[in-house]
């Protein structure tokens, strides 16, 4: 056991993602022993003076430490919040909406404080919303599924006929395809929270779709597409092609282990993994099996790609790999040149995420990000990496690869490719600017385009 | 002046291929290119696609894997138009019924494990739990509302039962006209539904254009179906109007648009009765329905590239890593964004209003 961890404490710092920053704080001393195991070798390189070095200089508290008040009183009793809520100190972690988004509160959005959030899971009080017609308050026992169509035989399920299938539970992002168009014609928003916070990751539970086209007979030598629709008072609907159906689709009727919000579809909604949050339909009350598409308003008004010259992509069902730096971001302000352990989120709507690599000098030079949580298929992946920051300008960008081989793009590539006027899939890398410690901004965190 | 989809499509992906083939030059230059692939010959993919994915342990979207399948110039969309291209997502003409049937797309082949993992769940062997109760697709027309691009769903009335397309412009009035415009110019923020923006703009900073039914929409079937199942926004799919009512706005709303009915551009008269006819008639001249194409991405292929990337790659895709954008400024000459909420001075929410 001990000399396991021996061996991994010399593993660590030779991958190619810490060596970095290490080398140039360690600058001086003995290079790690990479190799020699089972010694004491590797004990060699702690030395407890050394890592204490960065405190030197540096003031000593000296006046004795208080007791708070609630060290003398009780707390409140256990039965005091049967359903628990976030302590009140932290009541600006939020979701938000922009007002001038859209010109209804009913077919808005709301964006999830990603700058806020630690590890993979977003809170269900803080999933991201969209709506086209406002949330309906549906009761499960009002509600019906009906599959029908290109089937052998018609099928309607109440949630709990649902209920009694076999279940999965997949922790998978969910992300609209306008995030981040904001920001298409340059930068105009500087939180992370804007940029990027109309998306979350929770874990849902449910039936596979494949199962229950399969039980009501699902004739697969015609059918092409599936039609999925919700019971809301937009009716939203999309056509997804069989093959994304059958794949890794599932009817979900709970989220991170509780039944879904109404804001995220109660009763029950699709989850379609990687793909457009727009196809998860929400409320879903009706499948219809077909051989061609519906060509539904949010599949040629809306959710297509107006190219530059005037041509338009559409079915772009999978959302491209991504990234971003969650800290420092345009929400923090950087404390002063020394060491900051960077961290982000990556997500893929084509797979596992395989690498991301961070710049700190506008994409010249990469230096591999390690990660900090579970590798999921199509989920967020939290990565670190250590930064000595000397207090000068650095312009800080992550780049994703996923396990397709695909490297995430630049802001001018894909510009060049696809102009501005897309409006969804704005996919390439944002570039977190820091202001020099010693400027008028000192440490100031901004969000600038290339 | 309705020319087809493909010829349409190939000159768009001759201005794309313009743009991405810059990329794909500087990208050889900047690094060692990449050997010709082998088992491949111009203008052809490897037919061994699949092996060669799985060799490269699935990475369909590597360039280098890309490059063995497709040849050196990955970035040419011309090859992914052809269907039988493994990375294209267009289906043949033949399938979707030519340039104004129901326009279909599919999952490129090249996707594997997609295609593999659908394969496996459809064949394997599956037998009903019986949970759910048979029903009769007679029980389930009321909440079949979909309307499909070939038409198949409309609603067919007693032909008497049809309005005047000016009948259909009063009930849009009386209906819509609040929040769209009573000419579908659009109103208080909402949005328009007959404005004839060109899509193309010559800055990229300029506003992007408005995608309305006339200039944007491929399909006239789906006025028929949005309109009905989602408006009017406070009441959708309302008895009030019924489905005459909403055929009289759909015809308003073709009207409007200036959308033709046949290839003399002959335009609806508001003595003329808003009939499923007439939204197929126009079904087969809306403007724009030549210019929509399938998923084309990827659209870069680049190589991960760790130590002195080239220009192309850093910055401002000219090597300048200061020559970034500021951030657009107001007429007041105020940052777009507010600046006190970056400091924690005011919550992130407060931005700007009103653009
Ligand atoms: C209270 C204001 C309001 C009224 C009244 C209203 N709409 Fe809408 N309409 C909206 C909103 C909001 C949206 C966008 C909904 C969304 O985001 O999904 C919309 C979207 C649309 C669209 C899609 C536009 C596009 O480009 O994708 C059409 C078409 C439309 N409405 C037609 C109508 C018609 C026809 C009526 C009358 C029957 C009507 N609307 C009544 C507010 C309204």
């Amino acid at each position: 056991m001990t000399d396991k961890r021996v061996e991994e404490k010399v593993a660590l710092p030779t991958e190619e993602s810490r060596n970095q920053s290490r080398r140039a704080f360690l600058k001086g001393t003995a290079a790690v022993a990479g190799g020699v195991l089972f010694t004491k070798a590797a004990s060699a390189d702690y030395d407890p003076k050394k890592a204490v070095a960065p405190y030197a200089g540096k003031k000593e508290i000296t006046e004795p430490l208080k007791d708070g008040p609630w060290r003398h009183r009780l707390g409140f009793g256990v039965r005091r919040y049967p359903y628990g809520q976030p302590t009140p100190e932290v009541s600006y972690i939020q979701r938000r909406t922009l007002e001038w988004l859209t010109p209804d509160s009913m077919a808005s959005i709301t964006m999830t404080p990603l700058q806020y959030l630690h590890g993979i899971i977003t809170p269900n009080g803080l999933h991201f919303e969209r709506f086209h017609g406002g949330a309906p308050s549906i009761k499960a026992k009002d509600h019906r599924l009906v599959i029908h169509g290109l089937v052998e035989r018609p099928l309607i399920f109440t949630v709990d006929d649902l209920k009694r299938f076999p279940s999965i539970s997949r922790i998978h992002f969910i992300e609209c395809p306008a995030n981040g168009a904001m920001e298409w014609k340059g930068v105009q928003l500087n939180s992370v929270q804007w940029t990027h916070g109309m998306m979350s990751c929770v874990e849902y539970t449910g039936v596979r779709l494949s199962d229950l086209l399969k039980e009501a007979g699902i004739k697969l030598d015609k059918a092409r597409w599936i039609i999925p629709e919700g019971a809301d008072a937009s009716g939203m609907s999309r056509s997804i092609p069989l093959e994304i159906a059958m794949d890794d689709c599932y009817v979900a009727y709970a989220q991170n282990g509780e039944p879904l919000r109404r804001e995220q579809g109660y009763p029950i909604r699709l989850v379609v993994p990687g793909c457009e949050a727009n196809m998860w339909v929400k409320y879903l009350r009706r499948i219809k099996v077909s051989d061609v598409p519906l060509q539904h308003r949010e599949e040629t008004s809306k959710y297509t790609e107006l190219m530059p010259d005037g041509t338009a992509q559409r079915f772009s069902w999978y959302m491209e790999p991504n990234s971003v730096i969650t800290y420092p971001s345009p929400d923090f302000k950087m404390q002063g040149p020394g060491r900051y352990v960077v961290r982000g989120l990556a997500w893929s709507g084509r797979g596992k995420v395989a690498h991301v690599d961070v710049s700190f000098d506008g994409g010249r030079n990469w230096h591999e990000a390690h990660f900090t949580s579970p590798v999921l298929d199509k989920a967020w992946t939290r990565f670190e990496i250590e930064w000595d920051w000397d207090g000068s300008e650095a312009f800080l960008m992550s780049r994703v690869t996923d396990e397709t081989g695909y490297v995430q793009p630049t802001m001018p590539e894909m510009r060049a490719v696809e102009g501005t006027n897309n409006v969804y899939h704005r996919t390439a890398m944002v570039t977190w600017r820091v202001h020099a410690w010693n400027s008028k901004n000192k440490g100031l965190v901004e969000n600038v385009q290339y | 002046m309705f020319s087809t989809k493909k010829s349409l499509i190939a000159v768009a992906v001759a201005a794309t291929m313009a743009a991405g083939s810059a990329l794909a030059m500087s990208s050889s230059s900047g690094g060692k290119a990449t050997e010709a692939a082998a088992g491949k010959t111009d203008g052809k993919w490897a037919s061994n696609y699949r092996e060669i994915i799985k060799e490269s342990g699935g990475k369909y979207l590597d360039r280098e894997v890309m490059e063995k399948i497709l040849g050196k110039d990955v970035n040419s969309l011309r090859a992914k138009l052809d269907p039988n291209n493994p990375y294209s997502f267009e289906v043949d003409d033949a399938i979707d019924g030519g340039p104004h049937g129901n326009s279909q797309c599919k999952v490129p082949l090249a996707f594997t494990e997609v295609r593999d993992s659908a394969e496996k769940h459809e064949k394997a062997d599956y037998v009903a739990y019986g949970y759910g109760k048979p029903i009769a697709e007679s029980a389930i027309k009321p909440w079949e509302i979909d309307v499909n691009g070939d038409g198949d769903g409309f609603p067919i009335l007693p032909d008497d039962k049809y309005m005047t397309v000016e009948k259909g412009g009063n009930v849009y009035v009386q209906f819509c006209g609040m929040c769209h415009g009573e000419f579908g110019e659009g109103a208080k923020g909402y949005l328009p539904l007959a404005v004839d923006e060109d899509l193309v703009t010559s800055d990229f900073r300029d506003p992007a254009p408005m995608k309305t039914i006339g200039n944007y929409w491929p399909y006239a079937t789906t006025i028929f179906d949005y309109v009905r199942r989602a408006m009017p926004f406070w009441s959708p799919n309302s008895p009030a109007i019924g489905d005459a009512g909403y055929y009289g706005i759909t015809a308003y709303l073709i009207q409007a648009n200036g959308i033709p009915l046949d290839d003399n551009g002959r335009e609806l008269d508001d003595e003329d009765k808003a009939t499923p006819q007439v939204v197929m008639a126009a079904n087969k001249y809306m403007k724009n329905q030549g210019n929509f194409f399938c998923d084309h991405r990827p659209i870069t292929h680049n190589k991960r590239c760790m130590k002195d990337c080239p220009d192309y790659l850093v910055g401002d895709g000219a090597g300048d890593i200061h020559h970034y954008r500021e951030a657009r400024k107001l007429p007041d000459g105020t940052l777009q964004y507010n600046v006190n909420q970056r400091l924690h001075e005011t919550p992130p929410g407060i931005g700007h209003k009103g653009f």
